[in-house]
């Protein structure tokens, strides 16, 4: 794109200037720690000893340690079950208060209120809720179906985890998919109603090709975040994990093996570095297949 | 606020800055002489007790301060969630108060680290104002020294359910004493109610072991051992039990909370707890309160598990004499008595438990709970041995879990937690 | 109003002003239609925002009311704010809010400000290190932010900020995320309008303040509820970071509620309500902002 915007002056110092602060602050606070992160992660440093270096041993030691294993397998099921949810759900939803109707504002405020509160404290709500003896099963049990232990199963664990997360992403994704919708020429609709195309043909062909890309950002992000859980597998399982740490995802294990005063800092920096690895994988993956669908 | 909040202190840890902070037994400097002047500014932080005893603590800064006028206290509290990160964050930083609330497995580290004064060396001459058991809870196995002034114990009966024992046809006054008792109660109970009634709503943790007379470690404390015989066969009967629903099903996720929830409701018949708890039935659960049994813990030797809190002071402190003086005079004889006065704790000053508070009965139940905790304490263990790391009791906990599930036999379980235990510990 | 009027339009051409009531494309809605619409939308209204009365319903029964009860009782029976009372007898919620408030204003005038800077550098200036600059802003993004708290505690320390309100706000003054809305957002602003500020000889400050920021004030809202959400809502960083109690946030405060009363779900859910209730007021107050800035910045990735 062709800029008028040149003053070899201005060029040398200002564009600096503005960007000062913002690298400044990422530099000292995010760039530099995690710099540290990949030299502990060849290292056998504890929290309060100072480690070796010890080469790739740490990875190494991943490939057999078996809550490894089970911390990949619940965090790629997490993607798996969250990404798509998170990529059609909300479309849905914005497809639904996008028209303006009266008192629509209001309900595109409430849908986004799940967004606002703290991950903790959404915790807190639906532990509260999925309790033994709690409202979900109170109502359970009322109709008949009985009492479900939503947060004592190793696999119903995880999916009421997967749903927290979808219920808490909803909002956030449908304001974005509601800026998409907003630039989808309204000729297209009326055109494929002329052809006949009932709303499922209509949403099919000419809403999904229209808000595309958003979706391919939407499944980038959400993936990532998925990927990287934590708090909702935390709160809702436990810090062991659920039962046997079977529902202990990646994240997690790095949080369980690196902190405290006994914490194997040089091996937890591995774990991440892992987790670093994949979403960058992820991330790629997700444009890449984007690019492909385009050419 | 609930069980989460240890947030994201993830991976985190990872980076303290090389040495700075850190290295072990660092005995250098003057500072280990705890016989100079009193005085300086000094900071002592406790453990989640400012919400309930803020006025306890003000006075007792002030009875301090007003004794060495040239010293000065600068109390902070910490929330419960969170704290072991809280601890690890100053001392890899280096700003760790000079006082410090901690228990014996947080000392640990700490004293392998040389952050913790040894006060065999700086304060040998209080030793024998504390129950030698206290006293040596510090105490860490591969270094010698002790790394904290006792302060105040803690341990409880059994409550029990008398009605749903009825219910089951057990003898509500004839509670299990032997392990053997418990565990035939607890099958009759699960199978009397169908499975609806637990008796137990926890899996056995490293304490249990210990209580059913498992030996932890091995005796130099250079590796662990309950994957004897002895630990196989209690983990065996647990496996039982659950098979059975005579342990709540859902013990594999419980926590100290869920569990307490479950008696409450009348879902279990059995739950350790403390005089606090009391208070606690009566309120919220009037109908279990009228029908609350209280035993004794049931343990194969003898010996009662506690609970021990202490008082570490920072190597590193600038104020060395003031720092050593003030983690004293909080755990002296006076001050715990009048600490636990307060509230269900217990000194763990030579002598105090003779005092009539903790021997003459008035009728209460809870003077009854605090009497007969008081006298079990005289030879109570801290079962958990201070170097088992909150991975080692995860890794624990799991093949527990896994056992109990039948995915391994308990032998296999317990081999691989010690192994696990064993691995971390060469690291340590 | 809706978020398509505000949305500003890519092409403005294109989108012409929809007239009122009727739907997003000007189409009138069948009566059925309509029922079924407000139908899915109570539904929806039921499971986003139920929960949160759920709370805020256990948070108001009294301590004789059965909160276990099958079937439920939705509302309290006599509603009592003892709960409430309780937590502030506990904790100093007025002045740690007050501390949250501190943290959270600060937090906001510097992602304001430093995301706009940086934003208008990326979008708008060539220079050399563009795209270097702008990866150092993406991979931030990607970093597991739960990875490196120790050490940004030990940088802090070494800054002497630990124990501080300054330091707890620091770590997230500019978050790479928001620079990278900044970004978008003036990416989107037509060239034209500058280009005439230019020629008129307004230097790149004048440009940036006169005409730039001025279009992107959706965007700044955006930046602005999410810095104040953050900061908020953070837990771990303040925990790690402060020592002295007088300087806690409200997060780390309420967090006494769990050792102190543990188990008993209506002090916990009056603790909640107290930790998100301000933050409900807040968007509301902003959501008209708000929606529009999402639309202006956060649709190209």
């Amino acid at each position: 794109m062709a800029t008028p915007l040149r003053i070899k002056r201005q060029r040398l110092f200002s564009p600096w200037l503005f960007a000062a602060p913002g690298l400044l602050v990422t530099g000292t606070f995010v760039l530099y720690p995690f710099v540290s992160t990949l030299v502990n992660s060849l290292t056998d440093r504890r929290t309060l000893l100072p480690g070796h270096f010890v080469g790739l041993a740490n990875f190494r030691e991943l490939l057999h340690d078996d809550m490894f294993w089970t911390g990949l397998r619940n965090s790629s099921l997490y993607v798996l079950g969250v990404v798509p949810a998170l990529v059609v759900l909300p479309l849905l939803l914005a497809l639904l208060v996008q028209k303006n109707i009266p008192g629509i504002t209001f309900f595109r405020s409430a849908f986004y209120t799940p967004v606002v509160a703290s991950i903790v404290v959404v915790g807190l709500i639906w532990v509260w809720l999925l309790d033994e003896r709690g409202l979900v099963n109170s109502l359970l049990e009322t109709v008949g179906i009985g009492r479900v232990g939503f947060l004592s199963d190793q696999w119903l664990l995880l999916l009421s985890a997967m749903a927290v997360t979808v219920w808490k992403g909803l909002g956030y994704y449908m304001i974005i998919y509601l800026a998409a919708l907003a630039n989808v020429p309204r000729e297209l609709h009326e055109a494929a109603a002329v052809d006949g195309a009932g709303p499922v043909r209509r949403f099919l062909s000419v809403t999904v090709p229209a808000v595309r890309s958003t979706m391919v950002l939407v499944a980038a992000l959400s993936s990532v975040a998925a990927f990287k859980v934590f708090s909702e597998v935390y709160l809702m399982a436990g810090p062991s994990g659920g039962p046997a740490g079977e529902d202990t995802t990646l994240v997690m294990l790095v949080q369980r093996t690196g902190t405290g005063l006994t914490g194997r800092v040089g091996y937890a920096s591995a774990l991440s570095v892992v987790v670093f690895a994949v979403t960058v994988v992820l991330m790629l993956l997700v444009l890449r297949a984007d690019r492909r669908e385009e050419t | 606020m609930p069980k989460s909040r240890r947030t994201l202190a993830a991976a985190a840890v990872a980076l303290i800055l090389p040495l700075s902070a850190c290295g072990s037994g660092d005995d250098d400097g003057g500072t280990q002489d705890a016989s100079g002047k009193v005085e300086g500014d000094i900071t002592f932080q406790t453990w989640n007790l400012r919400a309930n005893f803020k006025p306890y603590f003000e006075d007792l800064i002030a009875g301090f301060e007003h004794k060495y006028p040239g010293a000065h206290v600068k109390w902070v509290d910490q929330p419960a969630e969170g704290y072991p990160d809280k601890l690890s964050a100053d001392a890899a930083g280096g700003t760790l108060p000079d006082v410090v609330n901690v228990s014996p497995d947080l000392v640990a580290p700490l004293a392998r680290a040389g952050l913790a004064l040894d006060l065999d060396k700086a304060a040998a001459s209080f030793k024998s104002a504390y129950l030698p058991g206290a006293w040596a809870s510090h105490q860490i196995p591969g270094t010698s020294g002790t790394y904290a002034f006792p302060w105040y114990l803690n341990t409880g009966p059994l409550f029990y359910n008398k009605a749903l024992f009825q219910k089951a046809g057990l003898d509500p006054d004839q509670p299990p004493k032997t392990y053997d008792d418990l565990f035939a109660d607890a099958l009759q109970m699960a199978r009397k109610s169908d499975g609806k009634v637990a008796t137990l709503a926890n899996v056995p943790t490293i304490e249990d072991f210990g209580r059913y007379g498992v030996p932890l470690m091995n005796k130099e404390g250079t590796g662990f051992a309950f994957n004897d015989a002895k630990g196989v066969e209690l983990l065996t009967e647990y496996k039982r039990l659950y098979d059975a629903k005579a342990l709540d099903p859902q013990a594999l996720t419980a926590t100290p909370e869920s569990s307490g929830k479950k008696f409450l409701t009348g879902a279990v018949a059995m739950n350790p707890g403390s005089a606090l708890d009391l208070g606690n039935f009566k309120k919220n659960a009037p109908g279990l309160y009228k029908n609350i049994g209280i035993t004794d813990q049931i343990t194969s030797t003898g010996h009662a598990n506690m609970y021990v809190m202490g008082v570490m002071v920072n190597s590193r402190t600038e104020h060395t004499p003031a720092a050593v003086a003030f983690a004293h005079f909080v755990t002296d004889a006076q001050h715990q008595m009048s600490f636990a006065r307060k509230v269900a704790i217990f000194p763990s000053t030579a002598g105090s438990l003779d005092d009539p508070y903790f021997t003459e009965e008035d009728g209460t139940d809870e003077t009854r709970v605090r009497i007969a905790a008081a006298k079990s304490l005289k030879n109570a263990v801290n079962y958990t041995p201070v170097l088992f790391s909150d991975q080692m009791k995860t890794a624990l906990r799991n093949e527990v879990a896994k056992a109990l599930q039948g995915k391994e036999s308990p032998k296999e379980a317990l081999d691989n937690a010690v192994e696990t235990a064993d691995r971390l510990l060469r690291q340590g | 109003m809706s978020v398509l009027e505000k949305v500003r339009p890519e092409r403005p051409a294109t989108v012409p002003r929809e007239p009122r009531v009727t739907d997003g494309h000007g189409r009138r809605i069948r009566t059925g239609e309509l029922a079924l619409r407000y139908l899915l939308l109570l539904a929806v209204l039921a499971l986003t925002v139920g929960p949160f009365l759920w709370q805020l319903s256990t948070s108001l029964k009294g301590h004789t009311e059965d909160i276990y009860s099958s079937p439920p009782s939705f509302l309290p029976g006599h509603p009592t704010l003892h709960n409430y009372a309780r937590v502030a007898d506990t904790v100093p919620v007025w002045d740690y809010a007050l501390n949250s408030l501190k943290v959270a204003t600060a937090n906001v005038v510097t992602n304001c400000v430093g995301s706009a800077l940086a934003g208008y550098a990326l979008a708008r200036l060539r220079y050399r290190g563009r795209r270097v600059t702008t990866l150092v802003f993406v991979l931030a993004m990607l970093v597991p932010v739960e990875g490196i708290v120790i050490a940004q505690f030990t940088t802090m320390r070494e800054l002497g900020l630990n124990n501080s309100l300054v330091g707890v706000v620091l770590p997230g003054a500019i978050g790479a995320m928001n620079v990278l809305l900044m970004r978008n957002a003036f990416r989107n602003l037509p060239y034209e309008i500058e280009e005439a500020a230019y020629v008129d000889g307004a230097d790149v400050w004048q440009r940036f303040l006169r005409i730039a920021l001025p279009s992107v004030k959706g965007t700044l809202a955006v930046v602005a509820i999410f810095a104040f959400m953050g900061a908020w809502d953070d837990f771990l960083w303040p925990l790690i970071v402060l020592s002295d109690p007088s300087k806690f946030t409200l997060t780390i405060g309420l967090n006494y509620l769990h050792g102190t009363f543990a188990g008993d779900e209506r002090l916990v859910a009056a603790g909640t309500v107290i930790a998100v209730a301000p933050l409900i007021a807040l968007f509301a107050c902003l959501q008209r902002y708000f929606f529009r800035g999402v639309g202006e910045g956060a649709v190209k990735g």
